[in-house]
């Protein structure tokens, strides 16, 4: 009984020796800043410039958001900068987006950063990076009048939504894995900024760790399609043969996809068939007022699979071409390699892909009327 | 009541009288004088022992048979009652108090008093030297009322009062069954205070029956006020913060506990009744669950059961969020904390122990106020302290309101030793949390679940349902089935009968 | 509690004992360990759980020869009083390693994820006085300890439910795509994860249906197999190659590709349950050491769970250079192979004697 009161009384006295532990003082919450977004951009070779955003809450404070920007070499180094001009202790933990200079990915830096990011503890992994045209730190310290604190205004711009579906919403864990998987080269969101508002206006196509186009909307939300993405953006189709144009918008879309490769080497061919629902809200063309029966609907139909297969085909052309493949189709292949797979039997089998494109479409309903 | 009522003895026998006339006669005067100064010499030794008690009464009354002395404790025996059962059989059939009386011996001077104070009536007859005594315990006691600290929407409302004849009666009239059985004892060397087992022979298990039993015997203890006075004595683990037997008011949760083959303690002058063996899991029921329908029953008692353990983790959560670990909060969230927070100037531990002080002190001062003044104070305590204490940048807002809820889910179990339990546990928790963050918190919570799995009761480990002794346990623990098919007993008892 | 004659587990503590004492901080690191496998690695825990249903075989059997006994007294009745007290003495040793190791291993990763600014003595402190409390409960209490810390954890695998969302199946294949030299490696390194089921042996004396211990013993083997197997199934799903050789805790990175709306980084929450586990494991290993400790000195004294506790804390907390730590760590996990390849040697002994009695 003695010893179990000793041992009460020892354990009661430590909790006040706690004190004596060489710790660092902890920084009670309302002294931290957190970073919410953060920008690097380009200088030259060696150094970088930082730019972070720290919202700020005390109601008194003229600025909704502080805005510091230094130049340095490692971001850990601009970190302990920016800490001198703040008067808080900057911390990453609540980091959301991180924006990167596109001529830094062009130099191929992006990697390094972002690997650093991802060793880093304390940063989530949820945290979303796009590519910028232009200075990030511009894009940072612009005023947008009619937008919340940037930190909400470009997350909640990168979050996943359906009318930006072509938007892969990237984040460190994806960038590192479509980096560091052979199969795979990685796509980021591409803003630019426009009169006073930020736009996603495409993605960033990567060949390695370096930048290497810009790809449009359209070509964006085709990978999504082929990567398995269940619901699509409204999809504004064009057809143009005959010399009859005709313009339509189907909305609503699911889509799914299947894809399988013939598990062979040397002359790879994929077979790739595509399932799309949707609805025709909008029509413009020739044809408008006889969509009314069944037979009819299914000629539209298949001007539109074959409208979508030329596209398709059209864009896996080009990244023949480029040896590139942000879709990941030569996973298919790597499935039943027995050996080390690595990035260039990628770019070969890439290059030497065949392709077998179905597509079919269904339209179910015209909306409310016929 | 102090009136020494001497009634003047009437010389029945006119000899005496005459013998002052004749000594033939003197003989046997002073022989009833002899036998009469005994009962005098008995009378006064008894009158010197009861010296100090002005409640003690000696009424000498003729009767037929022989002069009688009636000695009782007025505090302890009501009037009619004397009426009733001494004087009236004294003054018309004497046999009658013969054939209800116990005999004494007139020499246990030890045993006399202690009847006395126990409320028995003692009559003397002085002619033959015969002491008998007659029960006529009836002092007041309370009537059947309500019960105020664990009370239920439906079912019955009476509750236990002081009294161990009511108490038990409460609890017969419920089980009307040959087998159930009280074994009664005194207890205590200075107070005598008679307590009673009870428990139904043919489904109890008898060992835990004989452990409680020379438990009981075992102990030491001078006096004893009030029945949680036993149950801290005959405790497997009186060290640890939590009550390891089921204290309860209502004759309905006893008689169900009862029929599981437990056994139940009542202490005379004590209004609770112990239930033994108990586990964990049965501080969160109460005897309502099963006058509801299953449905509601079960999702009162996972309230119950989690709350329990929401109230000991949401306040910790609140300082080590805020202290070591900001990123597990939302960001808007995390701004509307900073906000509230910079007005602050203490670190969130001292804040959270602050207003969990401001809210003990309001608890207890609410308990002992009288009850007039009360209610102003309750309002003034917990609204105008509270609102201005925000203003004032005391404390945060949201602080508030997550101790707010944590003090109401602290009084969700139904025995109050088990709300006081948990408060003393959240400080543990806090303190734990304060050093460490969520680390200390889950250290604190291992060393808890440790804690409670090495408790006893009455030999019998105290969370059971880790191993269900029985898989018809797990109908009726967190969530409860139809009563129809709760027909078996649970493990724990061991009973005798499934 | 703990008399050395009674009969105190039953099955249920037979089957979570020898799960929580395998399923603890080796896991956490589990696919990276058997990254040199690649995208293979995901039925990998399937042979684990074979080997090791093998390997318990002959401790069983030789524990059951000597149904009253535990390994440290079995050593000295088949070895003689001097070699076996000193491969006791050996066995006692290894544990405090193995437990030293694992604790501080789990303490650096707390360290680094949730308590950033704060030196390691206080808490490992409160760590041992807790292990030591559930220690001084005897073997029930550590093995009600480990039940209830199954059914605490188990919520974490809903945990895994948007790394499963996020991942490729495809990774899976192809199946055995590995040749001999990355399988070695893999085997060597992944073991050591789920060692743990050796300390059956000691007490196994307790045991109330002993004909019945090596159906209970593999179903807590093939319990925490399952959970490994689930763990490797998703990290595999889920990252890419390079990641699974070089994220040091893979498991936690599954937990922060999660969020709820209040809750964001739920790897925190996932690293501090995981206490419970840890607190398991090395209860089970103190309990043995400490009966160890008893064993050699053949007296029972309260203060040799303390005594050993103080080694811990001291090879734990002392400013050894980190790589002479790590070599010593390392060093120990290798001796409990060692420890699972005694008892087969055991029984040969065992059976020789027999028939040196029998002649």
């Amino acid at each position: 009984m003695n010893v179990k009161f000793i041992i009460l009384a020892i354990i009661l006295a430590m909790a006040f020796l706690t004190g004596c532990t060489a710790k660092e003082k902890k920084i009670p919450l309302e002294d931290v800043g957190m970073v919410g977004v953060m920008a690097i951009d380009y200088i030259d070779e060696n150094s970088l410039k930082l730019t972070v955003a720290i919202p700020q809450y005390s109601p008194e404070a003229k600025e909704h958001t502080q805005i510091f920007s230094v130049t340095t070499e490692l971001v850990s180094q601009g970190i302990v900068d920016i800490e001198a001009l703040s008067d808080k202790k900057v911390v990453l933990n609540q980091l959301r987006v991180v924006l990167l200079n596109e001529e830094f990915v062009r130099h191929g830096k992006a990697r390094g950063i972002i690997k650093h990011l991802f060793r880093n503890a304390e940063v989530g992994n949820k945290v979303l990076i796009a590519v910028v045209k232009e200075s990030g730190e511009e894009i940072l310290k612009e005023e947008y009048p009619d937008k919340p604190n940037i930190n909400f205004y470009l997350n909640d711009l990168l979050q996943p939504s359906i009318n930006t579906a072509f938007n892969p919403n990237t984040n460190i864990h994806d960038f590192i894995y479509t980096q560091t998987n052979p199969v795979l080269d990685s796509i980021v969101p591409l803003l630019e900024k426009k009169e006073g508002k930020i736009e996603i206006n495409g993605i960033a196509l990567f060949k390695g760790d370096k930048m290497l186009r810009s790809l449009s909307k359209d070509d964006a939300l085709i990978i999504q399609a082929l990567q398995g993405r269940k619901k699509l953006a409204p999809l504004y189709i064009n057809l143009n043969d005959n010399n009859k144009e005709e313009k339509m918008m189907l909305d609503l879309i699911n889509s799914k996809v299947r894809m399988k490769g013939n598990k062979s080497m040397d002359s790879p061919k994929l077979t790739v068939s595509l399932k799309i629902e949707g609805t025709l809200v909008e029509y413009k063309g020739e044809r408008e007022g006889h969509l009314s029966t069944h037979e009819e609907i299914l000629k539209l139909e298949e001007d539109i699979n074959k409208e979508i297969e030329k596209d398709i085909s059209k864009f896996l052309e080009t990244l023949k071409e480029l040896k590139v493949d942000p879709i990941g189709l030569t996973e298919k292949f790597r499935m039943h390699y027995h050996g080390d797979w690595d990035k260039t039997m990628t770019r070969e089998t890439i290059s030497k892909l065949q392709w077998d494109i179905h597509v079919e479409t269904s339209i179910v309903s015209t909306g409310t009327l016929r | 009541m102090n009136k020494k009522g001497r009634h003047v003895v009437l010389v029945k026998n006119l000899k005496f009288v005459r013998s002052s006339i004749g000594v033939k006669y003197q003989k046997k005067a002073q022989s009833e004088v002899g036998n009469s100064t005994k009962a005098e010499q008995f009378i006064n030794d008894l009158k010197k022992h009861t010296s100090k008690m002005n409640d003690v009464i000696f009424k000498k009354i003729p009767t037929s048979e022989s002069v009688v002395t009636v000695i009782y404790s007025s505090s302890l025996v009501d009037k009619i009652t004397m009426q009733l059962m001494i004087f009236i059989p004294l003054a018309n059939h004497l046999n009658q108090i013969h054939q209800v009386a116990e005999v004494i011996k007139t020499t246990d001077v030890n045993g006399i008093s202690s009847k006395l104070i126990s409320g028995q009536t003692l009559l003397y007859f002085h002619q033959s030297n015969l002491l008998l005594s007659i029960d006529t315990y009836s002092a007041p006691t309370r009537s059947i009322t309500n019960t105020e600290t664990e009370s239920t929407v439906i079912g019955p409302q009476d509750a236990f009062t002081e009294s161990l004849e009511t108490n038990i009666s409460l609890v017969k009239r419920r089980i009307q069954n040959p087998m159930l059985k009280n074994e009664e004892r005194t207890i205590g060397k200075e107070t005598n205070t008679k307590i009673s087992i009870l428990y139904i022979d043919n489904i109890v298990n008898h060992e835990n029956l004989e452990r409680l039993r020379s438990r009981i015997d075992h102990i030491d203890y001078p006096a004893y006020f009030d029945i949680s006075v036993l149950k801290q004595l005959i405790e497997d683990n009186p060290l640890s913060p939590f009550p390891q037997y089921y204290m309860t008011v209502r004759p309905d949760t006893v008689s169900y506990y009862l029929l599981d083959g437990r056994m139940v303690v009542f202490m005379d002058n004590s209004q609770d009744a112990l239930v033994c063996p108990t586990s964990f899991l049965e501080m969160f029921i109460s005897i309502e669950d099963y006058y509801n329908r299953w449905t509601t029953a079960s999702l009162l008692r996972m309230l119950r059961f989690f709350g329990f353990f929401l109230t000991i983790m949401i306040t910790p959560m609140y300082i080590s969020a805020l202290t070591f670990h900001p990123e597990i909060l939302p960001y808007e969230l995390l701004l509307n904390l900073q906000e509230s927070r910079s007005k602050v100037p203490f670190p969130p531990l001292f804040e959270v122990l602050f207003i969990e002080l401001i809210i003990e002190v309001l608890r207890e001062a609410g308990s002992r106020m009288p009850a007039k003044v009360g209610q102003t104070i309750g309002i003034v305590g917990g609204i105008v302290i509270g609102t201005a204490a925000v203003e004032a940048g005391l404390i945060s807002n949201i602080l508030v309101v997550l101790v707010a809820t944590s003090a109401l889910l602290s009084f969700l179990p139904p025995i109050f030793l088990m709300s006081n339990t948990s408060r003393f546990v959240r400080y543990i928790f806090i303190l734990s949390a304060g050093l460490f963050g969520l680390f200390g918190q889950m250290l604190a919570f291992a060393w808890l679940i440790t804690h409670l799995l090495r408790l006893n009761s009455l030999g019998t480990p105290f969370m059971t349902p880790v191993i269900p002794r029985k898989a018809s346990d797990l109908m009726d623990s967190i969530v409860r089935f139809p009563i129809a098919n709760l027909k078996e007993k649970m493990g724990i008892s061991r009973s005798q009968k499934k | 509690m703990s008399t050395n004659k009674r009969k105190l587990l039953n099955r249920y503590h037979v089957v979570f004992l020898v799960q929580s004492t395998m399923f603890g901080t080796g896991v956490l690191s589990l696919p990276q360990r058997l990254s040199s496998l690649g995208y293979s690695q995901a039925l990998f825990p399937l042979l684990f759980g074979v080997i090791a249903s093998l390997s318990i075989w002959p401790m069983i059997w030789i524990n059951s020869k000597y149904k009253n006994e535990n390994l440290f007294r079995i050593n000295e009745i088949l070895l003689g009083k001097w070699i076996g007290k000193s491969i006791n003495l050996f066995i006692v040793l290894q544990f405090t390693l193995f437990l030293a190791a694992i604790i501080s291993s789990y303490m650096n990763l707390i360290q680094t994820t949730a308590l950033p600014e704060q030196t390691l003595t206080i808490p490992v402190l409160f760590f041992l006085l807790l292990l030591t409390y559930i220690v001084n409960g005897g073997i029930k209490s550590v093995a009600r300890f480990c039940i209830m810390a199954f059914f605490i954890t188990i919520p974490m695998l809903y945990f895994l439910r948007w790394a499963i969302e996020k991942g490729e199946m495809s990774h899976l294949f192809p199946l055995f795509n590995y040749n001999g030299h990355e399988f070695f490696e893999a085997l060597r390194k992944g073991y050591l994860s789920i060692l743990g089921y050796e300390v059956i042996m000691f007490y196994f004396p307790y045991i109330v249906n002993q004909k019945k211990a090596y159906k209970h013993a593999l179903v807590g083997i093939w319990i925490s197999i399952f959970l490994c197997f689930i763990t490797t199934l998703v990290s595999v799903i889920y990252y890419s190659e390079w990641q699974l050789e070089n994220i040091e805790f893979t498991v936690l990175h599954l937990f922060k590709a999660g969020e709820f709306s209040f809750i964001e980084r739920i790897d925190i929450i996932g690293i501090t349950l995981w206490i419970f586990l840890i607190l398991s494991t090395s209860a089970g290993y103190l309990w043995s050491a400490k009966k160890g400790l008893d064993s050699l000195r053949s007296k029972k004294k309260k203060y040799h769970v303390y005594l050993i506790t103080i080694v811990i804390f001291a090879v734990v907390v002392m400013p050894i250079p980190l790589e002479s730590q790590k070599k010593l760590f390392e060093g120990s996990y290798y001796v409990g192979y060692l420890l699972l390849v005694w008892p087969i040697f055991l029984s040969v002994v065992h059976i020789l004697r027999k028939k040196q009695v029998q002649q």
